[in-house]
Formats: C-alpha cells, sequence, structure tokens
C-alpha cells in the first residue's frame, strides 16, 4: 500500500511540470528544501532541534558557485564536490556542538550559522556581498544543454535523487545507528552504559544532516542560478524546521511532503494577495492545531490502523 | 480560472478531512481519494496557467508583472513605486489603454526573496498575455532574474535596479533598464562637490551595510581620489540595513571631524539618520551629501545646504517637468490620492511603464500595426529613445539607459511647506557613463580634473 503512493506520487510530480512549465522551478525547489528539511528532521529523531541548518544549504550552494569560478563545469562533480563540502562544514560544527542539549544546541546552531550569514554578506569582495554569486549552466556528463533543457534534466535528477536519497536515509533510520538517535531523545545515560558512544552516533547523524542539507543547497542553486546571504539567514533556518514539523518528522516521506505543501502553498497565497505571509501563518496554525503529526501523520495513521 | 482550481482543491481535500476523521476511518480509500483529488486539482490549475493565448490578434487586456517591495521594511521605497504605477495604469486605461488594449497589473512582493521572485516570474511568464516584466526594484533580485528573461525571452525592464554588473557584458536582449546605472549616479555628487567645495579635504562615508552602499562608497571615492588625489577618506561606516540607532556612528563622526559625509542610506534609515544625527551637530559641522535624500524632504526637516539628488532626473519639480503639463497634473494627482508628492521612486516607475508603451507604439508602427510579439516589443526597446515625465531615456546599443543626473542642494522657498532642490545642475546622461563594455572602474581612473570643468556649474540649471 505505502508503495503504490509513494511511486503515484512520484509519478504524478513527474508530470506535472509537463502540465504547468512554471511548476518545475517551484517543485525543484520544493525537493532541494524538502532534502534540508529531511536533514532537520534526522536531527529531530534525537530529540535535537537545529535552528541553522540553512548554514549547511548555503554553504554548498556557495561551493557550487566557487568551484564554477575556479573552473569546474561538470554537474556530477561539482554536486558530489559541494555536498562534501557541506558535509565538511558540518563536520567541524558538528564536532563542538553535538555536546550540547536542548535549547543550548538550538541557539548554539543558530549563532554559528549565523556567523556564517554575516561572513557571506560581509566579505563583498570575495563573495558579492548581497548581490550574490552567479551560478552557470553546468555541462551533464559532458554534454553542455541549453539553460531550459538543464532545468529539466535538473528537475528529473532531483527528483531521481529523491527517491535514492530518500530510501537510503530510510534504511540508515532503521539500522542500529539509526535507532540509536531514538534513543538518545528516550535515555543518553542507559546508552552509554550499553557502550554505544553518544558522541560519535550524534556527530555522525549531524554530518548525514548537513550533507542533506547540502545536497538541497546545491540543488537551489543550481536551480536559481544565483548565490545569495539570504541563503543562511536564520529564517531560512525557520523555515525548514517549520517544514520537517508540518510534514512530520514520522518518516522519510514527511519532510518532502512538507516542503511541497509550503511551497505551493506559498506560490498560491502570493498570487492572491499581498499579506500572503497571513495566509501561510493562518494555513501553518490550522495544521498544528489539527494535525499534530504533520501532514504526513494523516497517511501515517491510516497505515497503522489498516493493519 | 486558476482560483476556481485553487477552491476545487480546497473543497475536496476538506471533504476528504472529513471522511477521515468522520465515520469512515475502515475505508481506505479515503486515503486514495485524498490524494487523488489533490493531484487532480492540481493537474487542473497548472492545465489552466498554461494554456498559452494567441499572441499576434489584439488581446482583451494587456498584462504586466510589476515587482516591487510591498511589505517589509524596503517598502518604504517600493510602496512610492506602486502608487505611481497604478496611477499611472489608470490614466493610460481612461485613455483606451496601450494603443486600445486596457493595461492590467500583476503585482509580486520581492519580499519574499529571489526564490519567490523567480517562482512567481515563471508562473507569469508562462500567461503569454503577460507580455512585458517591469522588474524589478533590489539589485539582487534584478541581477537573479536578467538570465531567466533571456531564457523564457521576455521583455523584462529594471525599474529600480542600479547595479552597474547587471548589463555589464553587453550581451543581454530581453533586459532593459531606462533607468540609470550606479556609476553615473554617483559621480554626479563627486563633481558637484568639487564644484560647490574645491577645497575639500577629508571625506566619511556612511552607507547601508549591503551591495547598493558598498557600490556607492567604491564609485565615489574613485571618482574623488581621480577628480582631487589629496583626498582623504577619513572613516567608511556601513551600519546594518534598518537599523533603529546611529548613535555610535555618529559619534564617529562627530570624532573624526570630516570636511563632507557622504551617504547613500535610504527609506526609515534615512530618516532615523537624519533625525539624530541633527541635533549632534553633522549638518554643521561638515558638508552632508544625502544621495536619496529627495525621498525624505516631505518627511523631515532638512536643513539648508545639504546636497541632495534623485539618482536621476525624476525630480518632479525639475524646470523640466514644471514645463511638462503631464508631469503637474501627475503630481497633483499623487498628492490628491496618497498625500505626498511623489518621490523619485515613483517618478522611475512612471517613466519606467511610459518607456513600455512607448516600446508598444514603436512596434506596431515597425510591424504595420499587428499586435507585437515579446521579441518585436524588445526589438522596439532597443536603442529607443522615449520621451518621459522629466526628461529623456535613451536605449544604448547595450540595453543600459541614459538619463540625465540633477544634484543640488535643499533651500527653502515660500511656494512648498518643505524644503525643495535648489542650485541645481543636470549632467547629460551620457557624459557620466562609460562607453559600452568598458570596465567602469577603469574609466572613472582615467577621469581628470578637466573632465569636470567640461560640465555644466552648480546653479546652471534654472
Amino acid at each position: 500500500m505505502r508503495t503504490i503512493f509513494a511511486t503515484l506520487a512520484v509519478l504524478i510530480l513527474a508530470v506535472l511540470p509537463v502540465a504547468a512549465p512554471w511548476l518545475q522551478f517551484v517543485l525543484t525547489l520544493a525537493i532541494a528544501k524538502g532534502f534540508a528539511a529531511l536533514g532537520v528532521a534526522v536531527l529531530l529523531r534525537a530529540g535535537l532541534i537545529s535552528i541553522g541548518h540553512a548554514m549547511f544549504f548555503a554553504a554548498s550552494a556557495y561551493g557550487v558557485a566557487f568551484l564554477a569560478r575556479a573552473g569546474i563545469h561538470d554537474f556530477g562533480l561539482l554536486l558530489i564536490l559541494s555536498v562534501l563540502a557541506g558535509a565538511l562544514v558540518g563536520a567541524v560544527a558538528g564536532s563542538f556542538l553535538v555536546r550540547y542539549r536542548a535549547i543550548f544546541f538550538a541557539m548554539l546552531n543558530l549563532a554559528v550559522s549565523m556567523v556564517f550569514y554575516a561572513l557571506c554578506a560581509k566579505l563583498y569582495s570575495v563573495t558579492g556581498g548581497t548581490d550574490g554569486m552567479p551560478v552557470p549552466v553546468p555541462a551533464v556528463f559532458g554534454i553542455v544543454f541549453a539553460e531550459p533543457v538543464f532545468k529539466n534534466v535538473l528537475f528529473y535528477l532531483s527528483l531521481g535523487l529523491m527517491v535514492l536519497v530518500g530510501v537510503s536515509v530510510q534504511r540508515y533510520l532503521n539500522s542500529p545507528l539509526g535507532h540509536a538517535l531514538s534513543a538518545v531523545h528516550t535515555n543518553e545515560i542507559r546508552l552509554e552504559y550499553l557502550g554505544i558512544p553518544v558522541w560519535a552516533v550524534l556527530l555522525i547523524a549531524y554530518v548525514i544532516s548537513a550533507a542533506l542539507a547540502g545536497l538541497g543547497g546545491a540543488i537551489a542553486g543550481f536551480a536559481i542560478g544565483r548565490v545569495v546571504p539570504d541563503f543562511a539567514f536564520w529564517t531560512a533556518s525557520g523555515h525548514l524546521v517549520l517544514i520537517a514539523v508540518l510534514g512530520g518528522i514520522g518518516g522519510v516521506p514527511g519532510a518532502f511532503i512538507g516542503a511541497l505543501f509550503l511551497e505551493l502553498l506559498h506560490s498560491a497565497a502570493v498570487t492572491v494577495t499581498d499579506s500572503w505571509n497571513l495566509i501561510v501563518g493562518i494555513t501553518l496554525i490550522v495544521v498544528i492545531m489539527f494535525m499534530p503529526q504533520g501532514v504526513y501523520g494523516l497517511f501515517a495513521r491510516r497505515e497503522v490502523s489498516s493493519l | 480560472m486558476a482560483f476556481k482550481g485553487i477552491s476545487i482543491v480546497v473543497a475536496r481535500c476538506l471533504s476528504s478531512l472529513e471522511l477521515l476523521f468522520g465515520l469512515h476511518r475502515g475505508l481506505s480509500q479515503a486515503n486514495l481519494r485524498l490524494v487523488a483529488d489533490g493531484l487532480a486539482g492540481a493537474l487542473a490549475i497548472g492545465v489552466a496557467a498554461a494554456t498559452p493565448a494567441a499572441a499576434q490578434e489584439k488581446p482583451g487586456s494587456l498584462g504586466l508583472g510589476i515587482f516591487t517591495f510591498t511589505s517589509g521594511p524596503a517598502a518604504a521605497y517600493g510602496m512610492p513605486g506602486k502608487n505611481a504605477a497604478d496611477l499611472i495604469i489608470e490614466e493610460i486605461n481612461a485613455k483606451g489603454g496601450i494603443e486600445g488594449v486596457p493595461v492590467r497589473a500583476t503585482y509580486v512582493d520581492e519580499a519574499q526573496g529571489a526564490q519567490g521572485v523567480i517562482a512567481e516570474y515563471r508562473r507569469l511568464a508562462a500567461d503569454a498575455q503577460n507580455q512585458v516584466m517591469v522588474a524589478a526594484l533590489s539589485s539582487a533580485n534584478c541581477l537573479a532574474l536578467a538570465p531567466l528573461a533571456e531564457q523564457l525571452e521576455v521583455p523584462t525592464v529594471g525599474w529600480n535596479c542600479d547595479t552597474h554588473q547587471l548589463l555589464i557584458d553587453g550581451k543581454r536582449k530581453y533586459v532593459f533598464r531606462p533607468n540609470g546605472n550606479t556609476v553615473p549616479e554617483f559621480i554626479a555628487y563627486a563633481i558637484y562637490l568639487l564644484d560647490r567645495k574645491p577645497d575639500v579635504k577629508t571625506v566619511a562615508i556612511i552607507n547601508p551595510d549591503y551591495a547598493f552602499g558598498h557600490d556607492a562608497a567604491k564609485i565615489f571615492t574613485a571618482a574623488l581620489k581621480a577628480l582631487k588625489p589629496d583626498v582623504e577618506i577619513v572613516a567608511e561606516l556601513y551600519p546594518k540595513l534598518g537599523s533603529p540607532n546611529y548613535q555610535t556612528e555618529i559619534s564617529r563622526l562627530a570624532t573624526a571631524r570630516p570636511d563632507v559625509v557622504f551617504s547613500n542610506l535610504w527609506g526609515a534609515d534615512l530618516e532615523n539618520f537624519v533625525r539624530q544625527a541633527a541635533p549632534r551637530g553633522i549638518f554643521t559641522s561638515s558638508q552632508v551629501i544625502l544621495a536619496l535624500g529627495e525621498t525624505v524632504l516631505q518627511r523631515v526637516p532638512l536643513p539648508d545646504g545639504v546636497i541632495v539628488g534623485v539618482l536621476g532626473d525624476g525630480w518632479w519639480m525639475s524646470p523640466d517637468a514644471k514645463a511638462n503639463p503631464e508631469t503637474a497634473k501627475f503630481a497633483e494627482r499623487y498628492k490628491a490620492r496618497f498625500g505626498e508628492y511623489p518621490v523619485f521612486p515613483s517618478i522611475k516607475m512612471a517613466n519606467t511603464l511610459i518607456y513600455v508603451k512607448a516600446a508598444y507604439k514603436a512596434a506596431m508602427q515597425k510591424n504595420g500595426g499587428k499586435w507585437p510579439t515579446r521579441a518585436e516589443l524588445a526589438d522596439a526597446m532597443k536603442g529607443s529613445k522615449v520621451a518621459t515625465l522629466t526628461g529623456t531615456a535613451q536605449t544604448r546599443a547595450d540595453n543600459d539607459g541614459l538619463v540625465d543626473q540633477i544634484v543640488g542642494v535643499t533651500v527653502k522657498t515660500s511656494g512648498q511647506q518643505f524644503p525643495v532642490i535648489g542650485d541645481m545642475v543636470r549632467y547629460k546622461g551620457e557624459s557620466l557613463m562609460p562607453q559600452a563594455g568598458q570596465d567602469p572602474f577603469a574609466w572613472i581612473s582615467t577621469l581628470k580634473p578637466e573632465f569636470a570643468k567640461s560640465l555644466p556649474k552648480p546653479g546652471s540649471y534654472k
């Protein structure tokens, strides 16, 4: 049942841009943010809220821009290197951040990400300040596409990656390493007594979540064609947490459902009124009040009851 | 059509939710219906949005996408633009529209950031009735939209983004800017300052901390150093955009005691700065230059003798503007509707829409009276020379606009309750612009004091 749903949903996503070409960009961006929100959701398993994941999103996006400036024009290489860059920043930041819990973890993540934001905005001669840096159209496996074709390729590649990475993360979460995360949440001391190093468990999770955010950032960079410091601003981090909570932290699809929901809602709201913030806000309140499990909770709960 | 689709989705989702929370818990089809309904609705919206309209026949209405800040702090600058657009479009439609076709504007809020702006641009561009985009206010958004405009082949007219990077490569076919460029805008102040105060030695700069502030400082400094090499920059301050408090910066300015304080703060930032700096004597101890000072003339009591300008020729009380009955009428209607006279962002928007209107006229003259395509419109904008409310906008081969620059100082008159601009100079647009394709900073460094001598003097524009 679950696989049928998932396949159906992915197929519909694949067809939507054919019907409405402008949706393609919105969907690409939603998938990109879905990756980043998935990263946040991984840490939420361990009860850790990161209000700073936009840093990894931006680090990777800037990675693409810098590598392209340095003369690398291969899409695959750019994607891999920039995700590694995101993961590297994650490893450095994570090495000291995973010692903290609860509000301290959230706030320190926020602080570090705002330092990163300030650097992006202030190092005017390096990063172009608030005007940002351009991301040129790269060659995909040696083939140079025109921009519209590349955007198609990017969309379907992201869709494929969404399935691939989604399945991998699901497997990770179901592995002992993944279950250890929930154990950190329930009783950390017991985990230590069992001989499992909590610090290592969390650091691995942190690096994975940073890499996921990085993957999202790289895709967003390619889709938007320009990287600006706003990518790393704290509201962007908050946005990611919101997506994760909104979609439901129960499973991998939640992050993507949340991202699609929020992006489509945003697109619909801005067409109606200048006060689009109000519409988005009210909808979020409604979802949080009446669907505490998130949008994905609707499906997940049904699964349980039909067993 | 799209609204109908949305409402169908909402209605169906709600009915499905009722099923979910209601008594039908055992039925697994309810889930399927929710998913299927949602997606069907989404497809319906998509199809409705993607249906193209015929291009060559005169459509029922002409769509314009207008990008400006309608929320957040930058709305202080964006709303005068939107207000002006409302007025001008109303005026155009009262006369039967552009070439007989009524104009319908869709406003897009730039406060949603580059991602949202791009998504909206794509959505509007997918509808063939939206033939021209007036985008955007923020330079970052213009830079992000420019490649998209080329890709989707939609004529895109920047109404306020001044960054010199926008058209620097000279390869843009669909991006136009009939409004000016940071290079002439800020060189003009350097020249005016040296004419008015030839013995200036020390200069302090206080600009907002983002690309516009840094670019302006760089251009102004480069021009001063080229025209008077012994000028020293004693302080460069970049307060955060949107700060409410400038006391620290004002203390720095007070201790540095520069001959000149240059600033391109704008909006509420500028009002705050002026209110806090005036009591501490900054305006008496130094010659202050407020590059965007005209926008606050009607709001804060600026002392006499402050050098202000309009980043172009968009001063509604300039001699040229006063001689044009259209401009006078526009200013009066603006005052009647919004309680204030237009500021230069309003004029920039109005002039941009006049530019678009002129492009339609030219394109239809060229193709024998048929309704123009997007490509024909872009073609008509290329190299065009359009009479605006306050002067002319000449489009160069690289699509950048040449507009004159008006600079002056604040003076009190009996005619208005607020200070106006006096002792004005009007520099010709082409005289302050580097050639197309030339690196602007390389060009500025070649300027000589003799160059400034060849230009009109303060007070010559009456």
